[in-house]
């Protein structure tokens, strides 16, 4: 499976986790987010905290790894953060000049970003350990109920899959552009917003005119391989629902009963 | 026996965009029996490719017929019959596969027709074995050299058990290693799996190894015959603008020179053997 790895982040594993049928996977991450949302109070975040752990442990996927995956936000999250905590009203625990910081304020800023931070590490989880073709083929035949009022599920599923196939073919050859251009004395780097965005059409103007040349070859290959959209399409993978999503499922089931009673006995609701 | 393709009085005018008729075929007349391996040869845009997108109605004919085991391409419930039956294999590997894993690609082709699921997969290894990529069958095609592409190309329509592959030029992009591989992939289909095949080329030797070769000029089929005897007449071959392969043309050179050899040399054992006597 050593090309997999090269595909979006799939971190390619035989655990109960990586086992599980896509389908199962993607509701339980809905359901997660779902109880993300409903979490007010420490012991909540506390559960929620601890359900990830196990999830990581169950698929046994490196801690770091997965806590890596915050890396691409963490500015959003630190300014989250900050905002509450300069802004947060009550007790003042903390001043410093004209800046205070509030009891209120500091478990608001907390938990806001701890939110942030489960939300992008169960979702970089779903993808750790899905292939991505897999997951196509999970997120098709989820959307397939929706096709009547207008969803274009196969065709969403196809638009996934050929981007994923083309979106290394085509980074390869920026990088051929852009080391051609390079050579005729083209600058990318140094100089303002614009002089730069200039600095781009080199290599964006060749690129199109190839995307849309490749993509006019692959429809007549698609074609001619009788490709006629989703009507009538069998799978090679097929999806089949197991014990273990049965389980996958109750302990959803379990975990937003949870955090509902922990929501709803204090009475107390922020949000 | 019935001919697995037959052209009638074929012609096809493109319009392009400023409404211009560029007429690309004028009135084709070809029969291909089974089992034949054909070569189509001819300067660019003489037409080839636009008559080989006809044989598996990807393009439909402006005046003319065009049957696929005595089903005419232009009746709509017969599409799909024919789209199956003839494969196509083009000139650039990177834009025929689809899928991000090589199995997955190979599998488009059954997945499109409804094959059902339990019946792909045999399928899919059965057309990665004729093109030796078993192993090759969990990678992403990105990271595959181009003549692996293209077997995975080939792969991919072999898995539609098709009678006839149609092949544009599908050497023309390929590296010397990479091309040998193709061609020999080629010979063996026809030979040991018995499909038709139709393969365009600039490259004349290898439109030597087919039993039939067929050169155009300007949208008309202007040679015909055993590659033999189409090599055989170098002058005419060269007013085509084209090359007779190398063994052709030395031939013709000494025989201008004045020494006695046959007109059937074209390849570079039979040089050799003349030359020896
Ligand atoms: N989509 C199109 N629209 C307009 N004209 C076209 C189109 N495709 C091909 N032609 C024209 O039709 C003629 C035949 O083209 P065709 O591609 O069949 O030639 P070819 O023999 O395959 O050439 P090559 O060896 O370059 O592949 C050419 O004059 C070409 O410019
Ligand atoms: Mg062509």
């Amino acid at each position: 499976m050593l090309a997999d790895i090269t595909l979006g982040q799939y971190y390619p594993g035989t655990s109960f986790v990586h086992k599980l049928d896509p389908r199962t996977k993607i509701l339980a991450t809905m359901s997660f987010i779902i109880a993300v949302f409903l979490a007010v109070s420490a012991t909540s975040y506390a559960v929620l905290v601890a359900f990830v752990l196990s999830v990581i442990f169950l698929a046994r996927l490196p801690v770091l790894l997965v806590v890596k995956s915050i890396k691409p936000l963490w500015i959003i999250i630190v300014l989250t953060m900050g905002i509450h905590l300069l802004t947060g009203q009550g007790e003042v625990i903390w001043s410093w000049k004209f800046i205070s910081v509030t009891k209120e304020g500091l478990s608001m800023g907390v938990m806001m970003s701890l939110r942030l931070v489960l939300l992008l590490m169960i979702s970089s989880i779903l993808t750790f350990t899905t292939s991505p073709i897999v997951l196509t083929d999970g997120i098709e035949y989820l959307l397939k109920p929706f096709k009547r009022v207008g969803v274009p599920a196969h065709e969403l599923a196809m638009m996934m899959t050929i981007a994923l196939r083309f979106i290394p073919t085509l980074l390869e050859e920026t990088d051929r552009i852009m080391k051609a251009q390079m050579a005729r004395g083209a600058e990318f780097k140094g100089g303002n917003i614009i002089a730069r965005a200039k600095g781009m059409l080199p290599i964006l103007i060749p690129l199109f005119i190839s995307a849309f040349r490749r993509a006019d070859e692959l429809a007549v290959a698609m074609e001619s391989r009788c490709y006629h959209g989703g009507e009538g399409r069998t799978s090679m993978h097929e999806l089949v629902y197991r014990h273990r999503d049965l389980l996958a499922a109750l302990a959803m089931v379990v975990l937003i009963v949870i955090i509902g009673v922990l929501k709803w006995s204090n009475g107390l609701c922020v949000i | 026996m019935q001919p697995i393709i037959k052209v009638k009085n074929l012609t096809h005018i493109y319009t392009d965009g400023q409404n211009n008729k560029i007429k690309a075929l004028d009135d084709i007349n070809l029969a291909i029996m089974p089992g034949e391996f054909v070569a189509i040869i001819g300067t660019n845009g003489s037409g080839k490719s636009t008559l080989a997108r006809h044989f598996n109605a990807l393009l439909q004919p402006t005046e003319g017929k065009c049957f696929v085991n005595g089903l005419d391409i232009s009746v709509d419930e017969n599409i799909w019959h024919v789209r199956q039956n003839i494969g196509m294999v083009f000139q650039n590997p990177d834009n025929q596969i689809v899928a991000s894993i090589v199995e997955e690609d190979v599998a488009f082709g059954p997945e499109n027709i409804g094959i059902p699921h339990a019946e792909i997969r045999p399928r899919v290894e059965a057309a990665l074995a004729s093109v030796n990529m078993t192993e090759y069958a969990k990678h992403a095609p990105h990271l595959l050299s181009g003549g692996q592409k293209q077997r995975i190309a080939i792969a991919g329509v072999l898995a539609l058990l098709p009678q006839c592959i149609v092949f544009d030029e599908p050497t023309a992009m390929l590296d010397p290693r990479g091309r040998k591989d193709i061609v020999k992939i080629v010979q063996n289909l026809n030979k040991e799996k018995h499909i038709t095949i139709v393969y365009i080329t600039h490259k004349m030797e290898e439109a030597i190894l087919a039993d039939r070769v067929i050169a155009m000029e300007k949208g008309k089929i202007v040679m015909e015959g055993t590659p033999a005897e189409v090599f055989g007449q170098v002058k005419k071959i060269h007013e085509l603008g084209l090359e007779a392969p190398l063994s052709a043309e030395v031939a013709e050179a000494l025989r201008q020179a004045g020494y006695e050899l046959s007109r059937d040399i074209i390849t570079d054992e039979e040089l050799a053997t003349a030359l020896c006597q």
